[in-house]
């Protein structure tokens, strides 16, 4: 665990095509399995820990951002999806194979602690086991659940039979020891400030908190299994509109849209680009809106004003994504390809809309400022609570306005362009406080060049000719794409790194969709930043993650 | 509860009447006295029956004053702030609220969790609303509203008002939740850390009034101060000392815990605090406790700072309860417009902020009246 100390050195002559990654992992490579964007190395299950320890400290892949397991007719199968910090474009692939009669894989929590969370899925949902795993339980599915869901003999039609008896009793007594003076407290899963179904295991000294943990998946939906069944065209899209349903649905969709259309080799028109982009940030406002009012409310108890205005401002973008998508939530507005439909007519009305709403925004963000930011007491509430230092952030693959509030410069809308947003002028907000204040700064900041982007957006459609209004190219009714081809792509979606891996195996269906989720990754931090501190703090450090538990627990 | 609620005040009202003639010195005329003259009962009969009317009518004032603020004027002024419209459903304004969500939570079920430590657990939705009602004994309303002036009037407000710990304490401890805990935890240390200071700066107003007598603190008031363009300013202390009168508001506040000083109950924290598992008719004592103790802070405030029952025009009683609804509103305005600070945050304005300034307050005005006198 020495080597858990060592700081990434940052050599100028890093290794980075996959030439220089071969010859530096040596003879650890057992086999070549390349991505469609990212050079994979097959390694032995007992070698991952040198493998990613090497990769993180001298290739400076600092960024676990998902780990994607899955389960072959022969083989059990576990991907390292590796990127970093400073350039998410530069990724590489872990594959780590494991026999079907004895998946057990070395664990990379040592390396990455965010591997914690991610190898507890792959256990839970597809069964691979991981040595040395400081706690492999099931995460998403209950404890006494039988079966992997996700492995190829796993029985759909057995019964599962969860009895309450099997769980703990929550009225047991609960010291942590006779001396102990310590107080156990369920913070959830019904409780006002935890956003959903979350379970918070507390462990209280007086009104401060020792330890915390996340019990996760009461909102477990099969969403990923729901996409394998699902045909690429057209089955797969309406889904991602309910990962993070928080409005963020356009920025959802684009994960898709943008990962499939990279596997089958699809072009879409500029000018679906443009509407695309508009739209994703209108997305992005409505959700930050929302964690900006729900984090005020966590804070500031009965001081609902914020909540409203923020509601109020929210209510502006859901009316114009109404208008263009036919929608207030789950959109389904995007397709392969493009998108479903133009703008709505009249236009010129529509483009009315939007400016309408720009040249208000401003003056409500003051607003905001003046109640949140500039308050007094929000900052003797916010400033050094919740303090999630860079360096931890990154082990803990956090992302979005979480790593940004961390000092992180990372976004992908910038590092990884996609869309039209490289050919538009705005800027990635980043705050180095990496506290609960710097994180609700990022959201508002990023609510202004948002806007920026829309009014790009729409001074470039206005000016659109007529007849090169193309919003879908020409795409094949079914979509086959090859045979073990696959391909991890992200998107900045509005908590942060959406990613979503996918295999195909030449049908018109994925083989495996894995979603990368931001706020599972996000959410792992908390103990982190909760630790030592009040339990008011706790719940402002929460609120400042801004975790939707659709997308927590998919 | 009528019955019971008049017992509880009508005992220290018929004691404290005692003492009041016993002292003869009783400045004013008493409810329990003037309503015995009309019926035409003397001795103890008279006290007894005139404590026992005089209670109830008292007591169902707060009550039906509770019963407007709570379901009603609380949301209609909340919706206020943040734009919106509340309650206009049913009757005039919305008015018959008050009647449909009476029915309402007391028909719900009253659910009595595993492990609840009764008999407490009972009382203390009960200690809650009676130790506030209990306070309007010594206070003056107006009009020949009052119904006991004993000696130790103030003290024995500032006593019966701080039972009101006992009984969240009670819950806390009486429901067998541990958010119930640290919600009765949190109140104990914060009524302790604020009931010091809220005491502490009272005295100083009874070094310039010399007595703990209400209706001669009110009295005391009524000189005037200075005339402005022919208007008579009276001698209320919050004119007097108005520093005072400030820090006595937020004390109070924080005593009777309501926004900022909420931190008992920070629904967002704790959930519901030390009312967490309390529902039903339970509830609404909880909640009837609540809003009595805003009104029995706001009296307290008009009585030692505002001049009590003094107005012009109008009669005394009605220039009391417009200072206690706008009391009521303030609360209400803090509520909407001042964020929730930490609990240790809370405790250390309490102790290091609060208590200094109210002693050097104190000492102050000590200093002040013994040099004038």
């Amino acid at each position: 665990m020495s080597l858990e100390e060592s700081t990434p050195d940052t050599v100028d002559t890093e290794p980075t095509t996959a030439e220089e990654i071969d010859a530096l992992l040596g003879d650890l490579v057992l086999d070549r399995d390349d991505h469609l964007n990212a050079p994979g190395f097959v390694v032995r299950p007992d070698e991952v820990q040198d493998t990613l320890f090497r990769l993180r400290d001298e290739a400076g892949y600092d960024h676990l951002s998902c780990v994607t397991a899955q389960e072959y007719e022969d083989r059990y199968e576990s991907i390292y999806h590796l990127k970093k910090y400073d350039d998410p474009t530069d990724e590489v692939s872990v594959v780590v194979p494991t026999p079907t009669d004895e998946p057990v894989s070395e664990s990379a929590e040592p390396v990455y602690r965010t591997a914690d969370w991610h190898e507890r899925e792959a256990y839970d949902l597809v069964g691979i086991q991981y040595d040395d795993h400081p706690d492999l339980r099931r995460i998403l599915l209950p404890e006494t659940w039988q079966g992997h869901p996700l492995g190829r003999d796993y029985d759909q039609d057995r019964p599962q039979i969860v009895p309450l008896r099997e769980h703990a009793n929550p009225l047991q007594e609960d010291h942590a020891s006779d001396a102990g003076d310590t107080m156990f407290l369920n913070i959830g899963p019904h409780h006002p400030a935890t956003h959903g179904v979350l379970h918070l295991k507390t462990v209280l000294d007086g009104e401060q908190v020792v330890d915390v943990e996340s019990d996760i998946g009461y909102l477990h939906r099969c969403e990923e299994q729901i996409c394998q069944q699902g045909t690429y065209r057209y089955q797969i899209m309406p889904y991602p509109d309910r990962w993070d349903y928080i409005s963020a649905g356009l920025l959802n969709e684009w994960a898709y849209a943008r990962v499939a259309e990279d596997l089958a080799d699809i072009e879409v028109p500029e000018y679906a680009q443009v509407i695309r982009t508009m739209g994703a940030e209108l997305c992005r406002i409505a959700a930050h809106m929302l964690a900006v009012g729900t984090f005020a409310l966590d804070v500031y108890g009965d001081f609902t004003a914020i909540f409203m205005y923020a509601v109020r401002d929210r209510e502006k973008v859901q009316s114009i994504l109404e208008e263009l998508t036919g929608q207030r939530l789950m959109f389904n507005y995007f397709r392969l390809g493009g998108v479903v439909w133009d703008l709505p007519e009249p236009r010129e009305d529509f483009f009315e809309m939007i400016r309408d709403f720009l040249d208000d925004l401003p003056e409500a963000l003051e607003e905001y400022h003046d109640m949140i930011s500039a308050n007094e007491i929000l900052q003797v509430r916010t400033v050094d609570t919740g303090v999630l230092p860079p360096e931890v952030a990154k082990s803990y693959g956090a992302t979005g306005p979480v790593a940004r509030g961390s000092g992180i410069d990372y976004d992908l809308r910038r590092d990884d362009p996609y869309g039209y947003y490289d050919e538009l002028d705005w800027n990635v907000s980043v705050e180095d406080g990496c506290d609960n204040y710097s994180r609700l700064l990022v959201r508002l900041r990023e609510v202004e060049e948002s806007a920026k982007i829309i009014e790009q957006c729409v001074d470039l459609l206005e000016d659109w000719p007529e007849d090169e209004r193309t919003i879908q190219s020409n795409v094949p009714r079914t979509i086959r794409p090859d045979d073990d081809t696959e391909i991890y792509r992200a998107v900045e979606g509005a908590k942060g790194e959406l990613g979503i891996y996918v295999r195909a195996d030449g049908t018109e269906k994925p083989a495996r969709f894995k979603i990368r989720s931001p706020c599972f990754s996000n959410l792992q931090t908390l103990p982190e930043m909760s630790n030592g501190e009040y339990i008011p703090d706790l719940i402002a450090s929460l609120g400042s993650l801004d975790i939707v538990l659709g997308e927590v627990d998919r | 509860m009528d019955l019971l609620l008049q017992s509880g005040t009508g005992t220290p009202t018929g004691t404290a009447n005692a003492t009041a003639n016993a002292s003869a010195a009783g400045p004013v005329t008493t409810l329990p006295e003037t309503i015995s003259g009309a019926l035409g009962l003397s001795g103890t009969l008279g006290d007894v029956v005139g404590g026992l009317i005089g209670a109830f009518l008292i007591a169902n004032i707060m009550l039906g004053m509770t019963a407007l603020a709570g379901p009603w004027a609380k949301r209609k002024i909340t919706a206020a702030f943040t734009d919106r419209i509340a309650v206009n459903r049913i009757g005039p304004f919305g008015l018959l609220i008050i009647v449909a969500d009476a029915v309402r939570l007391l028909s719900k079920e009253l659910i009595v969790p595993d492990g609840v430590d009764r008999p407490a657990w009972d009382i203390a939705p009960i200690v809650l609303p009676f130790s506030a009602l209990l306070g309007f004994a010594v206070i003056p309303l107006g009009s020949g509203l009052q119904l006991a002036d004993p000696e130790t009037g103030i003290v024995f407000a500032f006593a019966a008002a701080s039972i009101a710990s006992v009984g969240l304490v009670m819950a806390g401890y009486a429901s067998n939740n541990k958010f119930s805990l640290l919600g009765a935890l949190r109140a104990i240390a914060q009524n302790l850390a604020y009931e010091i200071p809220l005491v502490i700066t009272a005295a100083s107003v009874i070094i310039f009034a010399g007595t703990f007598r209400t209706s001669e603190i009110v009295a005391a008031q009524t000189e005037t101060l200075v005339t402005v363009a022919g208007i008579a300013i009276p001698g209320w202390y919050a004119f007097v000392n108005p520093f005072a009168f400030v820090l006595f508001v937020l004390a109070n506040i924080a005593e009777i815990g309501r926004n900022p000083f909420d931190i008992p109950e920070a629904p967002t924290e704790i959930v519901a605090g030390y009312q967490t598992e309390y529902s039903s008719v339970y509830f609404v004592l909880f909640y009837l406790g609540e809003f009595i103790h805003i009104f029995l802070g706001g009296a307290l405030i008009a009585v030692l700072f505002l001049g009590g029952p003094a107005g012009p025009v109008l009669p005394g009683f009605v220039w009391m309860v417009i200072k206690m609804w706008a009391f009521f509103l303030f609360t209400q305005w803090a509520r909407s417009a001042v964020p929730r600070v930490r609990i240790d945050q809370l405790i250390e304005i309490g102790w290091k902020g609060m208590l200094v300034l109210s002693f050097a307050n104190l000492v102050l005005t000590a200093v002040l009246v013994g040099v004038i006198a």
